[in-house]
């Protein structure tokens, strides 16, 4: 322990640079991660914080809600499926909103008052009563979207009031309203008054006690003609782009692990090897292998520490400190998870070094000119 | 400069470690480029392949082109604008298009136009489409019939054309009657009159700016008016995709320079009593700092090499809905930047090859 600290203190320049070397590389997996992880809450939260545990799609919408149209008597089939509970419209769409005096990007999430697809995470406010009530995503306060406030859809006879503020319930990276479906069904005609129907998206419906949303899900797909239905797990999960999205930056991060192991193990063998002669010496007058192996170990434990801490700190400062329009920030938790995994790959990636440092025979120091570079 | 060619050739495996290390930086580079490449390319070849100089949206789309509506009254201002030399009508709409003996919905954008972008033939008749290549994979062939949205609008496949989706959806580019049939029986929340477009494309000689804001004064500011740069950017999602991935790359070659700077440290530790010796024959410390930098640019290079194999490989076996392209261009500047770092992290070691004193590595017996 004394030998390994000693040596750090020493060569601070290589092992600074081994720990600059790791803490980027956490940061980049940290700041992957934290990116992804918001970039998806912001494309999918309002499905993933409905209250409808099983939507509903027409066939041809490939899983997009926003390409989704069902014929209204949809509902009323749905709702008849044994072992579904209640059943009810879900409406959405992205509309021009005149909101903190700009016009924004803005989408409509629309739901009947008591029937499924209301907003799960409600942290300020309550939900709409009444129409052009409505609850807006947390994280747009700065856009207008701040509770009490009043925005109006582009072209819409009425305000819409904001009685409530939701948590991670965005969708396709824009504000989200939640409000009613009479409300969604009014600004749809205003914004397109040669609007022949104004049809749900999809029907959101949730199940009895005792059936699970997938065994109603599919009793729905073989009892309803021209849709899609889904759990809401499923529709979270293979939403266009979310399983891309996903399947891409878990390659990115798989491979930032791979560096660091790369890094941290071809590092340090590359140390053992340039110490061979300090290392067989100490051998020679009496240090046990296994201490040697443990100052290794130190090292690295230390090294990989002290990356993490300087990849955590990048990342605070790069996403919560600067913030982000994505609301992307490094938690604790995640950056525990992906040091201990960092911590315990260079741990196995340092076996090499370790396995050189017990095979250093101590005869060799009384060999004359054997020490010799 | 001779020696350090001559250690890369006698004592390449040295060199192994920091050549590992950067193949996969290389890997992960190429990767994050090509993926940055695959979702920009993919989602804004409609717009990119506008001749036009300007793409007119109405002033309430917020640059949506979805949102857009032109209707023939604010159409006839914009071609009575001073400049304007060439109008024609764009409308798009998303829909799943069934594909003769296939189970899986084909991600389709049809496109209505007037006037031919780059490498799109003239407007087909009604009811026929251009095709982009990206349908290819979802199993259409040229003569098919492909039945659109959840009426299931019929449209012939008359021909091919390229690097023309949308929103990486596979561009059908089609008569505007055809566009409007397919919208109006699968949205009808939001029907086109006969005339009525979502953009309108325009050209003229002269600045593109200074022509949009002429546009927009003419139409009394009815209608918001981009250039086809700004277009392209403006399509959902594009800017926000460019500005995370560009920063998660500058933060990979900042990696690159930071390995090989460790690397080389390293390398120059352990030399440093043959490097005293050589300065104490006369070498010079430019020569041996040549050296070094020669030899982080060859590694470089290699490890550039075997990772860009390495990339080809992996994309080959990925699964097609990860949207990544690799294109000549991203190689180019992505083989750049490596050397680059390359040289800038081999150049940490100039300091410490400076400070050697031939006097005292002598003295040391070596």
């Amino acid at each position: 322990m004394f030998l390994a600290l000693r040596e750090i203190t020493r060569s601070r320049t290589r092992f600074l640079l081994l720990g600059g070397a790791v803490g980027l590389l956490v940061f980049l997996i940290v700041f992957v991660q934290a990116l992804t992880g918001a970039l998806i809450r912001q494309f999918i939260g309002a499905i993933d914080h409905q209250s409808g545990t099983v939507l509903v799609y027409s066939a041809d919408a490939r899983k997009n809600l926003e390409g989704s149209r069902v014929p209204l008597d949809t509902v009323s089939a749905v709702a008849a499926v044994p072992g579904v509970a209640d059943a009810g419209p879900l409406g959405e769409g992205t509309f021009s909103v005149q909101a903190g005096g700009a016009l924004r990007d803005t989408v409509l999430f629309a739901s009947v008052v008591g029937k499924p697809g209301a907003p799960t995470t409600v942290i300020r406010g309550r939900l709409p009563h009444a129409d052009f009530e409505a609850v807006a995503s947390d994280g747009n306060s700065d856009k207008g979207f701040r509770l009490g406030a009043t925005v109006r859809v582009e072209h819409s006879s009425r305000p819409m009031r904001i009685v409530g503020i939701a948590r991670d319930a965005n969708y396709s990276v824009s504000p989200t309203l939640f409000t009613t479906f009479d409300t969604y069904q009014q600004v749809r005609k205003d914004a397109n008054p040669a609007a022949v129907a104004v049809m749900p998206s999809a029907v959101a419906a949730t199940t009895d006690p005792g059936v699970t949303p997938a065994e109603v899900r599919d009793r729905i797909n073989r009892a309803v003609t021209g849709v899609e239905a889904l759990t809401r797990d499923q529709a979270v999960a293979e939403s266009p782009g979310v399983a891309s999205v996903g399947e891409s930056i878990g390659a990115i991060v798989l491979l930032c692990f791979f560096v660091v192991v790369v890094v941290a193990g071809l590092f340090f063998l590359i140390l053992t090897v340039q110490k061979a002669q300090s290392l067989t010496l100490l051998r020679a007058i009496g240090v046990r292998a296994g201490a040697l192996v443990r100052a290794l170990l130190v090292q690295v434990v230390v090294v990989v520490l002290g990356g993490v801490v300087i990849g955590g700190l990048l990342g605070w400062l790069a996403l919560n400190a600067a913030g982000n329009s994505l609301g992307a920030r490094v938690e604790i938790g995640s950056l525990l998870q992906t040091g201990a995994l960092v911590l315990g790959l260079s741990l196995v990636a340092a076996l090499g070094a370790a396995r050189r440092v017990l095979r250093i025979d101590p005869v060799r120091a009384t060999v004359p000119g054997s020490l010799d570079p | 400069m001779k020696n350090a060619l001559r250690e890369l050739r006698r004592r390449p495996g040295r060199f192994v470690p920091v050549t590992a290390a950067l193949i996969l930086l290389t890997v992960l580079l190429l990767f994050l480029g090509g993926l940055l490449d695959g979702l920009y390319i993919g989602a804004t070849g409609a717009l990119r392949a506008q001749r036009a100089a300007v793409v007119v949206y109405s002033a309430d789309a917020n640059d949506s082109i979805i949102r857009s509506r032109v209707n023939e009254t604010t159409r006839a201002k914009i071609e009575r604008t001073p400049g304007v030399t060439a109008v024609g009508g764009l409308g798009i709409s998303l829909l799943g298009a069934k594909v003769p003996g296939e189970t899986t919905l084909a991600d389709a954008a049809v496109i209505g136009y007037q006037r031919p972008p780059t490498g799109v033939p003239a407007v087909p008749p009604p009811g026929d489409a251009w095709a982009d290549r990206r349908l290819e994979s979802f199993g259409v062939r040229v003569g098919q019939t492909l039945r659109l949205g959840p009426r299931e609008v019929p449209i012939r496949v008359r021909g091919w054309v390229e690097d023309t989706n949308y929103l990486l959806q596979g561009a059908l580019w089609v008569a505007p009657e055809t566009w409007r049939g397919a919208q109006n029986a699968s949205r009808p929340d939001a029907p086109f009159a006969p005339g009525e477009f979502q953009v309108v494309v325009a050209d003229g000689p002269g600045d593109p700016a200074a022509l949009a804001r002429r546009i927009d004064r003419a139409t009394g500011n009815e209608t918001a008016t981009l250039t086809k740069d700004q277009a392209v950017l403006a399509s959902p999602g594009t800017r926000q995709q460019k500005s995370t991935f560009n920063g998660i790359i500058a933060v990979t070659f900042v990696v690159v320079g930071l390995v090989v700077a460790l690397f080389f440290a390293l390398l120059t530790l352990e030399r440093s009593p043959i490097y005293g010796v050589l300065k104490a024959i006369g070498t010079t410390t430019r020569r041996l700092f040549a050296g070094v930098l020669v030899q982080a640019l060859i590694v470089a290079t290699a490890a550039f090499l075997v990772g860009g194999l390495v990339t080809l490989g992996l994309t080959s076996v990925l699964p097609a809905r990860i949207p990544i392209l690799l294109v000549g261009s991203r190689a180019i500047t992505t083989f750049g930047g490596i050397l680059l770092t390359a040289a800038i992290g081999g150049a940490i070691s100039l300091r410490r090859i400076a400070r050697i004193d031939p006097v005292a590595a002598i003295g040391t017996g070596t």
